[in-house]
């Protein structure tokens, strides 16, 4: 949705008139009323325009996630913006320009004054805008390259090149398959740097607003019920609410937690040193009071997946695989080289002849066995060594040992 | 979440067009949910599609259930079904409350059964099939092994919890002159101040045996879980005896150390022994020791029960949590549920000190729990008490914890929600309760609403209050929504939705409703019934409706005819004859309408006049003569005063044969005879 904003200032920037813009945000804003949500932005910038009313702010907080994690891929852009801003010496005094738009934009959104300001600042930027976009247009598709002009300075070197190696390699029409390649990675670009910015306003402003906003609602339900608290189904006692009642907004504290306290404990600001909690085995009551909590929360299985939990916990059922390790409990701590490695326990047998031959053989082998636990492949081992030793003197007889 | 991530996972496996495509997508789908655990997973991937470099995204650490939880979560609820733990023999769904409560304690008592035959029994059990070795499966050792008289024999008793056969063997220890070690002693004086110096019951133990013994422990555990509702009883279970064992051993003890005292003080807490509680509590101020921060929580929890006024009840606590701080003895979320609690019973006080304490909480970082927000509200909205002019506790709470997922983290964290929502419903306020509603879908919040007695209040609460306040097609939608399989609801629930479908005046529903409420077991309250019939036959509807609504009336007639499952029938009373007589009448069923008519007889009750002319306009509608005649008769013979009118009115209104007029004469004679008779009688 916040596409919108971007297009709306590159469509500026290719020579709209602000007027023109206007006018296509009334016509969205009818829009908006049937699509809602997507169009949402268009209609708050409507309202800035004109500063009729606070803006609806929801928008702006639906994920501040998006716009934490986006940051740290945003971050080497700016770098690379500047590389391409030197880089292009006669495009830079519009591309600074634009880049001081589009961070103004954000930043001031709230305020009208500022708007306004920096509506005239891109009024005036305007002409210079234009031949520019004029002159770079080396493709057919004038307007996509315009907007491609607008961003191009987010779009990392390495990323473009990708795309038109990619381009290249098509036979027919190399640049529109360039330049859709990096519209449709702009998209994304555009989305990042709009939550990239939407942040830097300062949304604790504007989550403390809402809650302003929504309370009034979510009281007035409560009016009725003192109008009809004679009725006969209430449950015999009503919460004696008169006069007082003009005065709640007055008396009504911010939250909870404001006010005086106990002043009691000191803080626990002062007292850094944590308790020394000596390690010592759970008390009957500890090992109680932990089990009465489990057990207030202790639910029947809703279905045979929690059942399936359940028995798991328990220990009934063999777990579910999560890996490749599944059922290798006993073997867990066992580090693979100790399966594959044999050779150290040969040792004992003799360093030559067909039995330490014997005994190589015996052990690659048993190095490529999975399904052996390593004792298990130690007593095999074991066991030919009690048999060589047993057989030793048929074996030096025949020379063999 | 984890399914999410999966889909992460695929994505990075495509190929850089396919991503970069799916990466679009999934931008435009993020817009839209605004969900922060599908970003996370897909954090990784989003610089991928930027540049060609691999990044790896980040390792996720998963347990043996991670797989089962996925799965799990995609599980939704189906509210036609009854719970799952029915699942498994269709033939016993319960269907109402009653029948929920016997079927899963059944349940459960079965699996006790088999477990105490297995821990009784365990020699016949003790082959292991399981590989590898199941240790649960297995018969749990409650036979003390060692037999000799020893320390530690005596820890392996406490181990089993052996109340008094530890007793015993402490004392033979004793008297035997050897001593016992301070650590075992402490242990022993653990087990007997938590048991109250009585033998627990296991889990699967039955229940017959050492009957009274074992339902006043029990009780006492049932009690804590099952709420405030026999609070009262709470304190005739086990009480702390004077010079009990506890007690004995304490003073038999050659040194004390601070967790002695500590968890005896607790135990006399526990037990109902408040005051000794306080001077023991004083004893180990003597002895220059210093209680931990548990013993604390239970003098807190004590202190209102040792004084008498207000203040006096609050100086105590506040003189408790002095100490605590003299003392260096860092407070917990328990030390301030519990000054919160023993709030409760501070009555005006409570208020500022309330909000103070919950401030004193915050300075400390200290997080609340549901339960502190339970006291919170207990104490702003006593019932009963309104002086104290209005509040907006409930908002500012809702507001506080809206969104947020909590774990339990006190035992009292389950009475929350269901208080929380009677708030909502003394305040008639929809938007609240939705909200609150909204709280319990977030994260694992829904375990938090206790047992199953607690989930029937809070839902019976919340669908009274939709009945209340919402439109009916609303209604409806949560009404099929949550029964059967979150709630049953009671009688007066049921009445609550008739009355919101009378508001709204979607009568037409009854028939419908009428279903559930002989499914919910509720076709013996004759007032719920005789409610259903009066308001089908109060007003004239569509003719489609008066059709099923005869068939209805019906329906509900055979509920007085022959009792529910073995229950004794309704009595027949003359509102309840006549409606149904009404609704079969308006259907155009004179037929069975006449045979309701005989009911009346048979059942000694008098059909109303209004009912009667109604019957007469039938007839003449239909020009049944006869039928005119007879209702006449059935007049005269339930000797109404108004028999002369109706005749009269046959008489002009319906075209009769001579013979007919003849018998209607007859009537007419006998009618005024019998009425004189009555005028008589009532002269004399």
């Amino acid at each position: 949705m916040y596409r919108r904003i971007i297009l709306l200032t590159t469509r500026n920037r290719s020579g709209i008139s602000p007027s023109a813009e206007h006018s296509i945000n009334i016509t969205n804003q009818q829009e908006t009323k049937r699509i809602s949500v997507s169009t949402c932005p268009n209609r708050q910038r409507m309202l800035y325009n004109k500063g009729v009313c606070a803006p609806n702010k929801r928008p702006f907080s639906t994920s501040t996630a998006i716009s934490k994690e986006n940051e740290e891929s945003s971050a080497p852009k700016t770098g690379v913006t500047e590389a391409k801003v030197k880089e292009k010496e006669p495009k830079k005094s519009g591309k600074e320009n634009l880049l001081d738009l589009l961070s103004a934009m954000k930043v001031d959104v709230t305020t009208k004054k500022k708007f306004q300001a920096l509506k005239s600042q891109k009024s005036k930027e305007q002409p210079r805008v234009h031949p520019e976009s004029m002159e770079s247009a080396t493709s057919m598709f004038q307007k996509a390259t315009t907007e491609q002009q607008a961003q191009k300075e987010s779009l990392s070197p390495e990323l473009i090149a990708a795309a038109s190696a990619v381009a290249s390699s098509m036979p027919l029409k190399k640049s529109q398959m360039e330049s859709e390649l990096l519209q449709q990675l702009r998209k994304h670009e555009s989305d990042t740097e709009v939550h990239k910015k939407a942040e830097t306003n300062n949304i604790g402003n504007i989550i403390a607003d809402m809650k302003v906003g929504k309370h009034p609602n979510a009281r007035s339900p409560n009016r009725p019920a003192n109008q009809i608290r004679f009725d006969d189904d209430g449950r015999g006692y009503t919460h004696d609410r008169g006069v007082v009642n003009e005065f709640d907004a007055v008396r009504r504290r911010k939250s909870l937690f404001t006010g005086k306290r106990l002043n009691i404990f000191p803080s626990t600001t002062d007292t850094t040193e944590t308790e020394p909690k000596e390690v010592s085995v759970p008390s009957l009551w500890d090992i109680e009071l932990a089990g009465q909590i489990a057990a207030v929360i202790k639910h029947l299985p809703r279905n045979g997946f929690e059942e399936m939990i359940q028995w798991t916990k328990d220990g009934k059922l063999w777990q579910y695989p999560i890996n490749n390790e599944a059922g290798l409990e006993e073997e867990s701590d066992v580090p693979f080289h100790e399966h594959v490695f044999l050779d150290s326990h040969l040792e004992d047998f003799p360093k030559q002849g067909p039995v330490r031959h014997f005994m190589e053989l015996v052990i690659n082998g048993l190095s490529k066995n999975p399904y052996l636990t390593v004792k298990q492949k130690m007593e095999h081992i074991e066991w030919f060594r009690e048999y060589f030793q047993q057989k030793e003197e048929v074996l030096k007889e025949s020379e063999a040992y | 979440m984890s399914a999410p991530g999966v889909r992460a996972g695929f994505q990075l496996l495509g190929s850089t067009r396919r991503l970069l495509h799916k990466l679009d997508k999934c931008a435009v789908f993020r817009n839209y949910t605004g969900s922060s655990a599908l970003n996370q997973n897909a954090a990784p991937a989003l610089p991928a599609g930027s540049s060609e470099e691999i990044v790896l995204p980040r390792k996720k650490k998963w347990d043996k259930i991670a797989v089962l939880q996925a799965l799990a979560s995609t599980v939704n609820r189906d509210p036609t079904a009854a719970h799952y733990m029915f699942q498994d023999d269709p033939y016993l769904f319960p269907k109402t409350s009653a029948e929920f409560k016997l079927y899963s304690l059944s349940q459960e008592s079965g699996r006790n059964t088999a477990k105490y035959i297995i821990n009784t029994y365990p020699k016949y059990f003790q082959k292991d099939y399981a590989e590898p070795h199941i240790p649960c499966l297995m018969p749990e050792a409650f036979e003390p092994q060692i037999n000799d008289i020893s320390e530690d024999a005596l820890n392996e008793r406490i181990q089993l919890r052996q109340v008094k056969a530890a007793v015993d063997i402490f004392d033979q220890l004793i008297q035997g002159g050897t001593t016992v070690s301070l650590e075992t002693t402490n242990k022993l004086l653990d087990l007997l101040c938590f048991y109250g110096d009585r033998d627990p019951v296991r889990d699967d133990q039955p229940e017959h045996k050492e009957a009274d013994e074992v339902e006043a422990v029990q009780e006492d555990f049932q009690k804590r879980q099952k709420g405030r509702l026999r609070k009262a009883s709470d304190l005739i279970g086990v009480v702390w005896r004077e010079n009990n064992n506890a007690e004995r051993i304490f003073n038999l003890m050659p040194e004390k150390n601070e967790h002695s005292f500590c968890s005896l003080i607790r135990g006399m807490v526990k037990y109902g022994a408040y005051t000794k509680a306080f001077s023991m509590y004083a004893d180990l101020l003597n002895n220059r020791m210093t209680a931990d921060v548990h013993t604390f929580n239970a003098l807190l929890a004590a202190a209102p029960n040792t004084r008498e006024k207000y203040n006096e009840k609050w100086e105590l606590i506040v003189e408790t949590l002095n100490q605590m701080s003299e003392q260096k003895v860092q407070p917990n979320l328990l030390t301030f549920n519990a000054v919160l609690k023993s709030l409760r019973k501070c009555g005006s006080l409570a208020r500022t000190q309330s909000l103070q304490t919950l401030n004193e909480m915050k300075a400390l970082g200290i997080e609340p729990s549901l339960a502190t927000f339970d006291h919170l509200l207990g104490i702003f909205y006593k019932a009963a008490s309104s002086v104290r002019g209005p509040t907006d506790m409930i908002f500012e709470v809702l507001d506080e914890i809206e969104g947020k997922s909590f774990v339990a983290r006190d035992p009292d964290d389950v009475y929350f929600f269901s208080n929380a929502m009677r708030v909502c419903l003394d305040l008639k306020d929809v938007e609240l309760a939705y909200r609150l509603h909204q709280l319990l879908g977030e994260g694992e919040n829904w375990k938090l609403l206790g047992d199953a007695f607690q989930q029937s209040v809070f839902y019976g609460r919340f669908f009274n209050l939709l009945c209340m306040m919402e439109h009916i097609d609303m209604v409806m939608k949560w009404y099929k929504d949550l029964i059967p399989s979150l709630y049953y609801p009671n009688s007066q629930g049921m009445m609550d939705l008739l009355q919101a479908l009378d508001t709204d005046s979607r009568l037409d529903l009854i028939p419908q409703i009428w279903k559930d409420i002989k499914q919910l077991g509720h076709t013996n309250k004759a007032d719920l019934v005789e409610e259903v019939l009066a308001l089908m036959a109060r007003d004239k509807q569509s003719p489609e409706v008066q059709a099923s609504f005869a068939d209805c009336s019906l329906a509900v007639k055979s509920v007085y005819e022959v009792g529910d499952r073995g229950r004794t029938a309704l009595e027949w009373t003359a509102s309840a004859l006549g409606n149904i007589t009404f609704l079969l009448l308006r259907a155009g069923r004179m037929q069975e309408a006449w045979g309701i008519l005989q009911l009346f007889k048979e059942n000694n009750r008098i059909p109303g006049e209004a009912l009667l002319a109604e019957f007469l306009e039938c007839a003449k509608e239909r020009r049944d003569n006869d039928l005119a005649i007879d209702l006449v008769k059935l007049a005269a013979s339930f000797s109404l005063t108004t028999t002369a009118k109706f005749a009269s009115r046959v008489k002009e209104e319906f075209l009769l044969s001579e013979e007919q007029k003849k018998s209607l004469e007859e009537l007419d004679v006998l009618s005024s005879d019998s009425s004189g008779s009555d005028s008589d009688s009532d002269s004399e």
